[in-house]
């Protein structure tokens, strides 16, 4: 029986660890003020798991069971953009544009520590990884309705 | 004549990128050209922020460290090839999807075959 997607080794691989490299890029994501990393190279990680699980299983797979769909990846993009610009805004309640001390500043070198800048890279990683995933998406959808649309002349050569 | 070892490999690399964007006629490998110069210049970026010094280490402060002024390199070539490689990263997605309409439209990845672009 052929089956959408890649080969059943692929999959089980991508099964395995694919919850690994999502759990990597999230705490690349949260620990990104205290240690290498960051947002956008978090939010790179978690997208490319969700790529590897769109590789392995096909888009109809992704279709059928993701929690959220094409839009919803895409109103997570414009959310992480505006949760930014109100971090930002919200800086003036302090006086002026992303200023660090509408919240405390925690203790130096613990997680909950940098005052905003946490919350900032939650924001680019939300936005990175949805953007990057939907780029991909955006090329597949591209790809296979052009390929299927049957009224438009092909030219060849 | 060792510490400007890695500049010239920078160049060999960016050679290598120029050439496959001007010698190749396949698209996909004239965009792995792009890719390539770019990261000979985002490479090149970073070895200017590099502190040749006794024990040079990430512009990141760990608890307990000592001299870190001193030792630190420089972390502004670091954030601007974060913004590149940004940027680099949205162009080689706006290529791709470029390369992916043209063997739509002409069935075919070779440069010279794409004669209707003329006119």
């Amino acid at each position: 029986m052929k089956q959408p997607g890649m080969s059943l080794i692929v999959k089980t691989v991508t099964r395995l660890i694919t919850g690994f490299i999502m759990i990597f890029g999230l705490y690349l994501v949260i620990y990104g003020h205290i240690t290498p990393g960051g947002g956008f190279s978090g939010g790179v990680v978690i997208s490319l798991a969700l790529i590897l699980t769109l590789l392995a299983f096909g888009k109809e797979f992704i279709d059928a069971h993701a929690l959220i769909g094409d839009n919803g990846m895409e109103a997570v993009d414009v959310f992480g953009a505006f949760a930014f610009l109100v971090i930002a805004l919200l800086g003036y309640f302090a006086g002026a544009f992303f200023s660090n001390r509408i919240i405390g500043h925690g203790e130096p070198f613990h997680l909950f520590s940098g005052g905003i800048i946490p919350f900032c890279n939650l924001a680019i990683g939300l936005k990175v990884g949805a953007c990057l995933f939907g780029v991909l998406v955006a090329l597949a959808v591209f790809h296979t309705q052009r390929r299927h649309d049957p009224s438009e002349p092909r030219e060849e050569g | 004549m060792q510490a400007y070892l890695p500049y010239a490999l920078c160049m060999v690399l960016l050679a290598i990128g120029i050439y496959g964007m001007v010698a190749k006629k396949n698209v996909i490998k004239i965009i792995i050209g792009l890719a390539i110069t770019e990261y000979a210049i985002n490479m090149f970026l970073l070895l200017l922020g590099w502190r040749s010094g006794k024990n040079p280490v990430a512009p990141i402060l760990a608890r307990g460290q000592k001299d870190f002024l001193v030792n630190t390199v420089d972390p502004l070539p670091q954030a601007l090839v974060l913004t590149s490689i940004v940027v680099g990263l949205s162009v080689l997605a706006l290529a791709v999807a470029l390369a992916v309409r043209i063997y739509q439209k002409y069935g075919t990845f070779d440069i010279t075959e794409i004669r209707k672009l003329k006119g």
